[in-house]
């Protein structure tokens, strides 16, 4: 039987019910719209929480010392020449540092605070959020500079401002304490992420010496491409033989296992909405084929096999579902754009800031996703077709035609 | 020479409704030949649009066979049953049935559209038996639009076009005044005798019985009378 002709049919019956196919498009529209602002969102938060930990000073894998993660101090540290680079194709590696992080405490004139006191060579820090944060005052000038850069949370808690000088202690590498004073170059300020308080940076030479070392604690890989991390830690592991390579998910579990929820939460949201969508249409189809059952008795009494009249409703459906799908991924795509600067959660800021994410989230909507809710949409119409499809060729052609 | 179209062998019919078996025909034996002009009449429940149901394949026979241009229809499936209807016979309901959404030509085009005839043939065709019919102005008409006698010539125009073997029409001229009716019983007469179109007709009106060459009344599911001329 000609495709052409049923399409015709279908099409034709669609417009023979103008205002009831337009409400059930209309909730399709609502659900497919709905599913891809959603999306956007929690993809704008999966790729925050992943920025979050990757930017946490962690990149996307890291190397140190064993033990170093259970008991962080200077005493597990390991050493890296002068002139070594990660052995990554530039197209791979976006950057790199190796850095001095061992806890310290903080001291003002009025207050005293635990801190990760972190040595830095402020040129291979782009790779962290330091590349980025908006500060006051300066910021440092090399890894011999020997003043501070202090969290604005941590500045406030210690009364403290630009300028002034705070007292450190720490162990060095001998073992003994060591305890200077540092002026505060400049004050950062993490967006509320919660790093504020507790990360004090300072040139890693100078902080090197302090300890009297040449070691570092962990250098820090940033790739280009989340994907490549494998084949960056084969290597490492065979550069740093001895010391521990972890990537991001290792280092951030909770972070990571939140990324895998929001995988899950995307799949639950659209089978919330779309199976709500799948009673409707199903419904909505069963008033459509019962209201013509006399018509379809006919068709199928002058030669219609019954396999065409289950054609002729799953492409009603389809058609439906394709237009509602268009339309719903038109209304995704405006409401992200509406949306691009992102939702303000500054409201729950200190639950936010517990995974040290930034208190703005910006919907990312994403052509692998949109695909997915279409080719989904799609698949659900016609399986949502295929009962009452079932229904109009159950009954026989006479009793439908007595009807 | 014998060249039935339709042979009916021993065909009964029983239906149970609330358990009560309902004998609709008994042992029915039928032979119609080709180019014949038949009635069914009887009073109301007397099998006539069982025995045409049955005929055209939209009823199965509790006992006995039915055969359709040499074809058995007792061994045929749903589909294969539709295929045989689409292609050996044409209806012409009681209220005409035409598709809604189609208009007159496209409803003519129909059943050739389901035969996979070219489009170019099927447009020369459905001009040809509109304007024979006197339709030709209706083509772009939906039913919704055309009289009662409109809609059945377009419903005649969709069951002929594709020249069937067997003509079957159930109640023609229930929903047509005395005019129309005969409009369409000239019309069909006119395709009896210069196509040899074969039709059968279950009707319980005199006017449409005159119209037949041969009337067969059936009462209590039986043949009761069979006459020529």
């Amino acid at each position: 039987m000609s495709f052409a002709l049923l399409m015709r049919l279908s099409l034709r019956n669609i417009l023979r019910h103008r205002r009831r196919n337009a409400m059930l498009l209309a909730a399709i529209v609502v659900a497919v719209g709905g599913v891809t602002f959603m999306n956007s969102f929690i993809r704008g938060f999966q790729q925050d929480l992943r920025d979050s930990a990757v930017n946490n000073l962690t990149g996307h894998i890291k190397v140190f010392a064993p033990g170093y993660r259970d008991d962080p101090g200077i005493e597990r540290s390991f050493y890296v020449a002068g002139d070594w680079r990660p052995d990554v194709s530039s197209g791979l590696l976006e950057g790199w540092a190796a850095r001095i992080r061992i806890p310290a405490v903080i001291m003002s004139e009025r207050e005293t605070r635990g801190v990760q006191l972190v040595g830095v060579d402020p040129s291979q820090e782009g790779i962290s959020f330091l590349g980025d944060a908006f500060y006051e005052g300066e910021t440092l000038a090399d890894e011999n500079d020997k003043r501070i850069f202090v969290g604005q949370a941590l500045v406030d808690q210690l009364d403290t401002k630009v300028g002034r000088r705070l007292v450190i202690i720490t162990q060095g590498a001998d073992g003994r304490n060591r305890e200077a004073g540092f002026r505060i170059a400049g004050v950062y300020d993490a967006e509320g992420t919660g790093l504020e308080k507790a990360f004090v940076f300072t040139g890693r030479a100078a902080l090197q010496k302090m300890l009297d070392t040449r070691e570092v604690t962990e250098v820090s890989i940033r790739l280009t491409n989340d994907g490549a991390g494998s084949s960056v830690r084969s290597m490492l592991l065979s550069y740093f033989s001895g010391l521990e390579v972890m990537g991001w998910r290792e280092l951030e579990p909770q972070i990571a296992a939140m990324f895998v929820f929001a995988d899950t939460a995307i799949f639950i949201w659209f089978a919330i909405m779309m199976g709500a969508l799948v009673f409707g249409l199903v419904n909505s189809l069963i008033t459509a084929v019962m209201e013509r059952v006399k018509e379809f008795g006919m068709l199928r009494a002058v030669g219609m096999r019954p396999g065409s009249v289950i054609v002729q409703v799953v492409i009603e459906s389809s058609l439906l579902m394709m237009s509602g799908v268009a339309l719903g991924l038109v209304v995704g795509w405006l409401l992200c754009q509406w949306m691009s600067e992102g939702l303000d959660l500054s409201q729950w800021a200190s639950g936010v800031e517990m995974v040290g994410m930034r208190s703005v989230v910006v919907p990312r909507l994403y052509g692998a996703d949109m695909m997915l809710v279409a080719g989904l949409s799609l698949v659900l119409g016609i399986v949502a077709s295929l009962y009452p499809a079932w229904r109009a060729v159950k009954i026989k052609p006479l009793e439908a035609m007595r009807r | 020479m014998s060249n039935p179209v339709v042979e009916v062998r021993g065909a009964s019919r029983v239906y149970t409704e609330d358990a009560v078996p309902v004998h609709a025909l008994r042992d029915v034996d039928l032979t119609v030949q080709r180019g014949e002009f038949v009635s069914l009449a009887g009073p109301s429940g007397s099998g006539k649009s069982t025995l045409l149901n049955v005929i055209g394949g939209l009823d199965r026979p509790t006992s006995g066979t039915v055969s359709i241009d040499g074809v058995c229809l007792n061994d045929l499936n749903d589909t294969e049953l539709a295929d045989l209807r689409l292609h050996k016979i044409g209806f012409v309901f009681q209220s005409y049935n035409l598709i809604p959404v189609l208009s007159a030509r496209e409803n003519v085009e129909f059943i050739m559209q389901l035969q996979g005839v070219g489009a170019a043939e099927r447009a020369q065709r459905a001009a040809d038996i509109l304007q024979s019919l006197g339709l030709e102005t209706m083509g772009d008409r939906r039913p919704g639009e055309l009289s009662g006698g409109q809609q059945q010539r377009v419903a005649v125009a969709r069951a002929i076009v594709t020249e069937p073997a067997l003509l079957l029409a159930d109640e023609p001229s229930a929903n047509l005044d005395s005019t129309t009716t005969g409009e369409l019983l000239d019309l069909l007469r006119v395709l009896n005798e210069t196509r040899g179109v074969t039709i059968v007709a279950a009707t319980h009106d005199p006017m449409v019985m005159s119209y037949a060459k041969r009337r067969i009344t059936l009462r209590d599911g039986r043949i009761e009378n069979d006459s020529t001329g």
